[in-house]
């Protein structure tokens, strides 16, 4: 699909040190459990006392990235609010389903009912920002964010000139055991750093909230033009190469064009096979990671925007959060982003610099 | 139980379920509103204070006008408790 759109502004709280901090002096911030949670901010000032003292991990980051993505884009009401995320309030569901059984279904606390809803972040921000316009979630695994994105592009070529889009999602101790059974995560610990190097079954999970303010005109000092995506499920090899050439077609684009490949490898022997492809499709161009930094989650596409859209933005790279040795291009254009989900759902995005 | 004890359990059980915070219970008057002024609790506050009556009370109360009565204040509270373990 092909179109055009302008990041107006964005914020993200992610494991990094992302949060109203200057990302290119920032250090990397790494672990050797498995799970790399995000850095909390100070939420006193951000979100109201009586609120924040209600909230769970998922919904205060939300809300957090959120208000400070429409303050620094200087758009209070947008015209849609739209979200994505894989899980939602996981902690708060968790509490639910406990009390359920605890309490012998009696005597339920409403607040985590209320918050364990999908929806909660979208509702938590129009009523913080009195916004009563086109509000939607979107859940669909590993593509929530990219179908959130599809449906902001929709409502900004049905007119809407500025649209809210995010995508979060939480890591709890018990989700993290439960996929540990399923084998999402590697059995041996490892740190994050070396993830792209530790090539076994599994990966290590992650969290955050990413937020964007899109606009359909390029406004003044906009970070990127997000110019296409393209969705694909469970794509045989041939169909990925294929699909590849086509949206490479529809930009008019030689692979020589794209300056980088923003790719979500993430370390899991199963699924690295599409990477590769991918990236051998595309000889030549430089490509980094950014699971290394933000673990693996539903929406973790996001914050590969997020990158890459900063980077675009500053026309560098964060070095110092990538492996001694890392090919840096040296103009930051064009980059095309690629992330797979389990070998399901397979998304790529192309994001140029705004001219 | 006495009420003196009663209302202490009380405030300790109110600030864990209600997440208060940097409130402790020496903080909460006895007396004073726990709706709009005192601690500024919200109508979410006060579904939440009902499961804390049947959770920990076992009392259930059905009619939310007597619920808004019960719920003006911890002496209010600690009243109606030990009103109803007698009954």
């Amino acid at each position: 699909m092909k179109f055009q759109c302008y990041i107006q502004s964005s914020c993200a709280i992610s494991p990094q040190h992302t949060f109203q901090q200057d990302i290119f002096s920032e250090a990397l911030q790494t672990t050797d459990t498995n799970m790399l949670q995000a850095w909390q901010p100070s939420y006193a000032g951000l979100i109201p006392p009586n609120s924040l003292r209600r909230m769970s991990k998922a919904l205060k980051m939300g809300l957090a990235a959120a208000s400070q993505c429409l303050a620094e884009g200087g758009i209070a009401n947008p015209g849609a609010i739209i979200t994505g995320t894989g899980k939602g309030s996981l902690q708060d569901m968790e509490k639910f389903i406990k009390d359920i059984q605890t309490y012998h279904e009696t005597a339920l606390n409403p607040t985590q009912f209320i918050q364990s809803t999908f929806n909660a972040v979208n509702g938590l921000i129009a009523l913080q920002q009195q916004n009563t316009q086109y509000n939607n979630t979107f859940v669909h695994r590993g593509l929530s964010f990219e179908s959130a994105l599809l449906d902001a592009l929709l409502q900004l070529s049905a007119g809407k000139h500025h649209v809210l889009l995010g995508g979060f999602d939480e890591v709890t101790p018990d989700q993290f055991q439960i996929k540990s059974h399923s084998g999402w995560w590697k059995q041996e610990k490892i740190h994050s750093a070396a993830l792209l190097q530790h090539l076994s079954p599994g990966t290590i999970a992650g969290e955050g909230a990413v937020f964007f303010l899109l606009a359909n005109q390029p406004g003044d000092h906009p970070a990127a033009s997000i110019e296409g995506m393209k969705l694909l499920h469970k794509p045989s090899s041939h169909k990925l190469d294929t699909a590849l050439q086509q949206f490479l077609d529809e930009h008019a684009l030689q692979p020589g064009h794209i300056d980088l490949l923003m790719s979500g490898r993430n370390g899991d022997s199963n699924y690295q096979h599409f990477y590769d492809q991918v990236a051998q499709a595309l000889p030549g161009i430089p490509e980094v990671s950014f699971k290394p930094l933000c673990g693996e989650y539903d929406t973790a596409h996001a914050f590969g925007l997020w990158l890459a859209a900063q980077m675009i933005k500053a026309g560098k790279a964060p070095q110092q959060w990538f492996p001694a040795g890392t090919v840096f291009p040296k103009a930051y254009r064009t980059v095309l982003l690629y992330n797979q989900y389990y070998g399901e759902q397979h998304a790529f995005i192309l994001l140029k610099k705004a001219l | 139980m006495t009420i003196e004890a009663l209302k202490q359990q009380l405030k300790e059980q109110i600030i864990e379920a209600l997440n208060l915070q940097d409130t402790r219970p020496a903080d909460i008057d006895d007396n004073a509103p726990l709706f709009g002024e005192g601690l500024g609790l919200d109508s979410i506050d006060s579904l939440e204070l009902m499961v804390l009556l049947e959770r920990n009370y076992q009392i259930k109360v059905e009619d939310p006008r007597e619920g808004r009565k019960i719920l003006q204040s911890v002496q209010s509270m600690a009243e109606f408790i030990l009103a109803q373990q007698l009954a």
